[in-house]
């Protein structure tokens, strides 16, 4: 059996032999495309050998003033540090995608301001199942059906039906609302404020806005003691960087029972660069090492909007494909060394491209869970390079 | 989403003419719909122009059922997103392997009536259904918990 590395559930009950059986269709997409679109290593668009694109890459990172180290979710949290050695000793910037993704949640959680849980333990005891601003039938295939509402585990042995309460909170009807029948709620919201008052005023005994769909959800949570709210970018978004009405909420719901927080969606090792971030500087994200402290300036989206960085070091991720087009635009103006297994958009337009591996096919490491749970992921083969050799081989060159 | 009799009976003539050697275009229906007629039994469908965009979207329809395992089962594989709810939530596997598929782990027995192969879900034995058989129960779990209509069934 192997993990599967493709997103933040990374399930662990994966068989490969002539299929990909039990992984999801982004999972088993990951283990069948993974000798399609290699990378090659490049230097200015033409093909090289890969000593002369890492000597290429040292030196493009040594001449840079203002560095900045970007990605690093999709990597094990060894080249992590690494990485983060790197930027230390440039004295340059370091982000990931969780700057505009859910690094605010994971943030909250690690300097414990609200209560968390681990997967295993929801799958054990959960009764309550919140899934607010995220869908993840389409983020996360399997977190449902093997860590929350489906699972028969421990105290809760009679299924979905008896067992378990879904709640789910979206501006649509998701497909996971969908799933919203027989012993659950689905709540269609235009604004979570809305919602968090509803819930805060009929946990004091008034009657608010959703006051039916509330007080029977509140009158769920009393009859177990165990219940977790999983909280996605709508979440996010909708509460727009003002946290404290939902921590309000969360606390005053734990009055009546135990209720967790998680935070659903995001990259494979999103956590783990967050933890490595927060253990090593006290922040998770959009940090500067010149100036040691982290800032919204500092987020690589920002970065480059006002021009403050000359080289960027991108690991793992295709910030021209996924950004906004007025940063695409600008990134593609600066120097670029792309360190990704696949010849990404990004790829295709930088400076540098060093081919690495994909975690759980041919390389391996530690993965964090989105619920903090440290993985081990053996790959599937033994890769030639992976991001921990080169990243080991930029750091000594530089 | 289920494909009913009533459904095919609402694009039938619905003239009753006994062509098809049925006494209703209703009964014609049911029968179809259990694989006992086929659709071009139905000779007015086919012969009339005025049938026409009613007969392609019949064929469409019944497309699926020619498909359909013995208990009536469609799988859409391009539908399906992997979410494995349907082998996690079927009361046959629970019971069968419930520290695999009924944990929502992947199945630890080799004849699984679903299985998640390539990213999508297929139909590896089917007579381990409840409704396979004649004493079959009706039911619905798997369906019921596949948000993208991946799984159907021909409900006669």
């Amino acid at each position: 059996m192997v993990t599967c590395a493709g997103c933040s559930c990374l399930c662990t009950d994966i068989v490969v032999k002539d299929k990909v059986f039990n992984a999801c269709r982004r999972g088993a997409s990951i283990f069948r495309n993974a000798e399609n679109n290699k990378a090659k290593p490049k230097v200015d668009g033409k093909e090289v050998d890969f000593d002369t694109a890492l000597n290429k890459a040292i030196e493009l990172i040594s001449n840079s003033k203002n560095l900045a180290v970007y990605g690093l979710d999709t990597v094990p949290l060894e080249a992590q540090e690494l990485a983060i050695k790197l930027a230390e000793k440039k004295e340059a910037f370091i982000d990931d995608n969780s700057s505009f993704c859910l690094g605010d949640f994971v943030e909250m959680i690690l300097k414990k301001e609200i209560p968390t849980t681990t997967l295993d333990e929801v799958k054990k005891n959960a009764y309550v199942i919140f899934y607010w601003g995220t869908d993840p039938y389409n983020s996360l295939s399997r977190h449902l059906s093997l860590y929350t509402y489906y699972p028969r585990a421990g105290k809760r042995q009679r299924g979905y039906e008896e067992d378990r309460f879904l709640v789910v909170v979206d501006v649509r009807k998701s497909h996971t609302a969908k799933l919203a029948k027989k012993n659950a709620r689905f709540i269609q919201v235009n604004n979570d404020l809305e919602l968090i008052d509803g819930f805060i005023s009929a946990l004091d005994g008034k009657a608010g806005n959703y006051f039916k769909d509330v007080s029977r959800i509140i009158s769920e949570m009393k009859r177990a003691d165990f219940n977790v709210i999983f909280g996605g970018l709508g979440l996010k978004y909708g509460l727009n960087s003002d946290y404290s009405r939902f921590l309000e909420m969360v606390n005053k719901m734990n009055e009546i029972s135990n209720v967790y927080f998680l935070p659903a969606g995001f990259h494979a090792n999103m956590r783990g660069f967050n933890e490595l971030m927060f253990e090593k500087t006290g922040f998770v994200n959009r940090y500067s090492f010149r100036e040691g402290k982290a800032s919204k300036d500092f987020e690589f989206k920002n970065l480059i909007l006002n021009d403050e960085i000359d080289t960027a070091l991108i690991i793992g991720t295709d910030p021209l494909n996924s950004l906004p087009f007025e940063v695409a635009r600008k990134l593609s103006k600066i120097k670029k060394i792309v360190i990704d297994p696949k010849n990404t958009f990004t790829a295709r337009t930088a400076d540098v491209v060093l081919p690495s591996a994909i975690t759980g096919y041919d390389q391996g490491g530690t993965m964090v869970r989105s619920d903090g749970v440290r993985i081990e992921v053996e790959p599937l083969k033994e890769g030639d390079v992976s991001d921990i050799s080169i990243l080991k081989r930029i750091l000594e060159g530089i | 989403m289920a494909i009913t009799p009533m459904e095919v009976y609402k694009l039938l003539p619905k003239t009753n003419c006994k062509k098809c050697g049925e006494a209703t275009c209703m009964s014609f229906a049911f029968k179809v719909i259990n694989r006992e007629r086929k659709l071009e039994d139905c000779t007015p469908l086919f012969e009339e122009k005025k049938y026409a965009p009613q007969l392609e979207e019949l064929k469409k329809m019944l497309k699926g059922i020619e498909e359909a395992t013995e208990t009536g089962l469609i799988v859409d594989e391009e539908l399906c997103s992997g979410c494995a709810n349907c082998v996690v939530v079927c009361p046959v596997h629970a019971s069968d392997d419930p520290y695999g598929m009924g944990s929502g782990y992947g199945p630890t027995i080799d004849d699984p009536i679903l299985r998640i192969e390539d990213g999508v879900v297929k139909v590896i034995n089917m007579k381990k259904c409840r409704r396979y058989g004649k004493n079959r129960i009706l039911c619905v779990a798997c369906r019921e918990n596949c948000p993208s209509d991946a799984i159907r069934f021909v409900e006669g």
